[in-house]
């Protein structure tokens, strides 16, 4: 039986690239603990759009690492020390943000404060995955091939910082500050014209102002979305006989999500 | 910190029906009661919404040692109801404390058997045919064992005893998913004990649990596969941004937030991924695992008015587990066991009220359900 007691003082000596005493295999199973998390294990949700749908919360940052797979790129932005002034002088915490995606509309953004860098990294990683969210991309002009950039003018606010993001044609590239940028090719965005205003040199809101922005590029009415909503079974309601029933019926998925 | 013991999935059973005795540690099959079933009071068994009979749950065996008490005929037994539109609710959850009103001088037997070294003969199972006591086989794995060490036995030893011997069965045999399809093919073996078939009593597949402590969350896990080259890379960022007159000014402490959770279940999801596979949480005493931040207070017990103490949780492995061991079995869990943990709260004194000495009493613990 390993008992983890005798480590006591854990962490002090941990540091940065450290390796750890390896008592621990490197992929461990997951045991899902919600009930998506258990439709995912089986494989009845093959995509994040059928979660999206119908808002159902994602608990479980192994549900998107499994459904999203290898795709899944992670990045730490940035790890800075913030401090707070107690009696015995000062407290030391360290704050990593984390930007993850797959580069094909989905992104999520981590923040996490611990006392160490790995800590907090690790922290931030999972905050990060289960903030995955999705981008939508439409065209500038002509509706051929693929689409570039973002459908519309969005922006985002977060504190002072205010970004905005416009259309731009094919070939634009991502124009943006270093940060922000990061998090658009992250985001799978190929071209787009951003203006920002505000405080920009508080990072970590700049980058929470992209992420706001983001986030809304789904939430604009544009006239494609005028046609009336066909309502379809939640995967709660479609699955559950499954997960009850004894016998291993394969049901076609019947979820089609409009791109 | 309290201390924390998780009941770990441990060896399948071959045979669903299988019995053993009060002390072992399992989850699903057909409850061992340490004396005959015609003494319980029906109704204990019966759903209170419903009013069919209840599946056995989980079956824990759970001595107790303090300062106030040594109790070591005790065993908890947790039902539930099977049927399809009742399983959610909290009232069609029972448990039940079967214990003994005076630890009798139960434990002689111990060093009349002889002790040996190996006992890998009757290989797989937990049970011995011929209805053979289970505490004599166990003695197998531990030798020198005298009056005196069982008269101060710690949870400690007992758990370490149990363990001893799970490990020598189940280190041989950890597929567990690989048996689960054994056990459909298989056929019941004569020499078992194994209860007469009764039909009208639900019973979900069943395995037995291993003990193991809860270890202390400093340990690390891996999240991602280039954990360490992160680490590096942003040392290399921190340069960049020095060259480019960036800098990250302003932030304060910020607390974990993330779409669609809170802290409380950030929390509790951390203590599973330190442990993906428990089954339950066993802290007499102690203080529970929470899902939500708002818990109801237990209501006082019902034989002796002290207030009830947390003293285990059922978690959700244990449904995922049920889950696939139910996988092409005619027995079916209801579609709407959405709970995410199931907290048993019972007598702080651990009350036998209303019994003569020497006799086993049946207490009615409270149960407190915490849902997806």
């Amino acid at each position: 039986m390993e008992r983890g007691g005798d480590r006591g003082g854990f962490g002090r000596g941990f540091g940065r690239g450290g390796r750890r005493g390896g008592r621990r295999d490197e992929e461990q199973k997951w045991v899902p603990v919600t009930k998506l998390g258990r439709l995912v294990k089986e494989g009845k949700i093959v995509s994040l759009e059928q979660i999206y749908l119908h808002s159902l919360p994602v608990k479980e940052h192994q549900i998107v690492e499994a459904i999203l797979g290898p795709q899944l790129k992670d990045e730490v932005m940035k790890i800075m020390p913030v401090q707070k002034q107690t009696r015995a002088g000062q407290r030391t915490r360290f704050k990593a943000f984390v930007v993850v995606g797959d580069g094909n509309g989905h992104v999520g953004l981590g923040v996490k404060c611990s006392k160490e860098v790995a800590t907090a990294i690790r922290g931030a990683i999972i905050l990060a995955k289960l903030s995955v969210l999705p981008v939508r991309r439409g065209y500038w002009g002509n509706k051929i091939g693929k689409p570039h950039t973002v459908p519309c003018k969005v922006t985002g606010k977060c504190g002072s910082v205010t970004v905005r993001m416009v259309p731009a044609p094919r070939g634009s590239g991502i124009v943006a500050a270093r940060v922000p940028k990061k998090v658009l090719q992250f985001a799978g965005i190929e071209d787009v014209f951003t203006a920002s205003r505000g405080s920009t040199k508080t990072l970590g809101n700049f980058v929470k102002a992209t992420f706001d922005c983001l986030m809304k590029t789904y939430s604009f009415l544009t006239p494609d979305l005028w046609t009336e909503t066909r309502f379809a079974k939640s995967p709660f309601q479609e699955y559950t006989d499954l997960l009850a029933k004894p016998t291993k019926a394969i049901l076609d998925d019947a979820e089609r999500v409009d791109a | 910190m309290e201390r924390v013991i998780l009941g770990m999935p441990g060896q399948w059973a071959q045979n669903f029906l299988e019995s053993s005795d009060h002390y072992t540690t399992k989850i699903g099959g057909l409850p061992d009661w340490p004396i005959s079933e015609m003494f319980i009071k029906s109704d204990l068994l019966k759903c209170v919404l419903c009013g069919e009979r209840l599946c056995l749950i989980a079956q824990i065996y759970a001595p107790i040692s303090t300062e106030k008490s040594n109790i070591d005929e005790r065993v908890i037994y947790l039902f539930g109801c099977m049927i399809p539109k009742c399983g959610s609710h909290a009232k069609c959850w029972r448990a039940l404390r079967v214990q003994q009103c005076n630890s009798g001088p139960l434990y002689d037997n111990h060093h009349d058997s002889k002790p040996s070294t190996n006992c890998n003969g009757e290989g797989k199972l937990f049970v011995s045919p011929n209805g053979v006591s289970f505490e004599e086989n166990s003695v197998c794995g531990s030798e020198e064992v005298t009056q005196e060490a069982y008269d101060d036995l710690d949870f400690d030893e007992l758990a370490r005893e149990l363990s001893e011997v799970s490990f020598q069965v189940v280190q041989s045999k950890k597929a567990k998913s690989s048996l689960s399809l054994e056990v459909n093919k298989k056929i019941m073996q004569p020499k078992q004990t194994v209860n007469k078939i009764n039909y009208s009593i639900p019973v979900v597949p069943c395995f037995y649990i291993y003990p193991h402590e809860d270890r202390s969350v400093g340990d690390t896990i891996a999240v991602s596969a280039n954990y360490d080259s992160l680490l590096t890379k942003q040392d290399d960022n921190s340069s960049k941004d020095n060259q480019n007159q960036e800098f990250w000014g302003g932030e304060e402490y910020e607390y974990d937030k993330a779409v669609g959770v809170d802290r409380t279940f950030l929390k509790f999801k951390k203590r599973m991924d330190a442990c993906p596979e428990q089954c339950f949480r066993y802290s007499y005493g102690g203080n529970p695992l929470l899902v939500k931040p708002e818990l109801k207070e237990p209501s006082p017990c019902n034989l002796c008015g002290s207030p009830r103490q947390f003293e285990m949780q059922l978690m959700p492995p244990l449904l995922y587990f049920l889950l696939e061991g139910s996988d092409g079995l005619s027995v079916r869990l209801p579609e709407e066991w959405n709970w995410m943990t199931i907290l048993v709260y019972t007598c702080s004194s651990s009350c036998c009220q209303g019994s003569p000495a020497n006799t086993w009493a049946v207490a009615e613990e409270e149960i407190i359900i915490q849902d997806d």
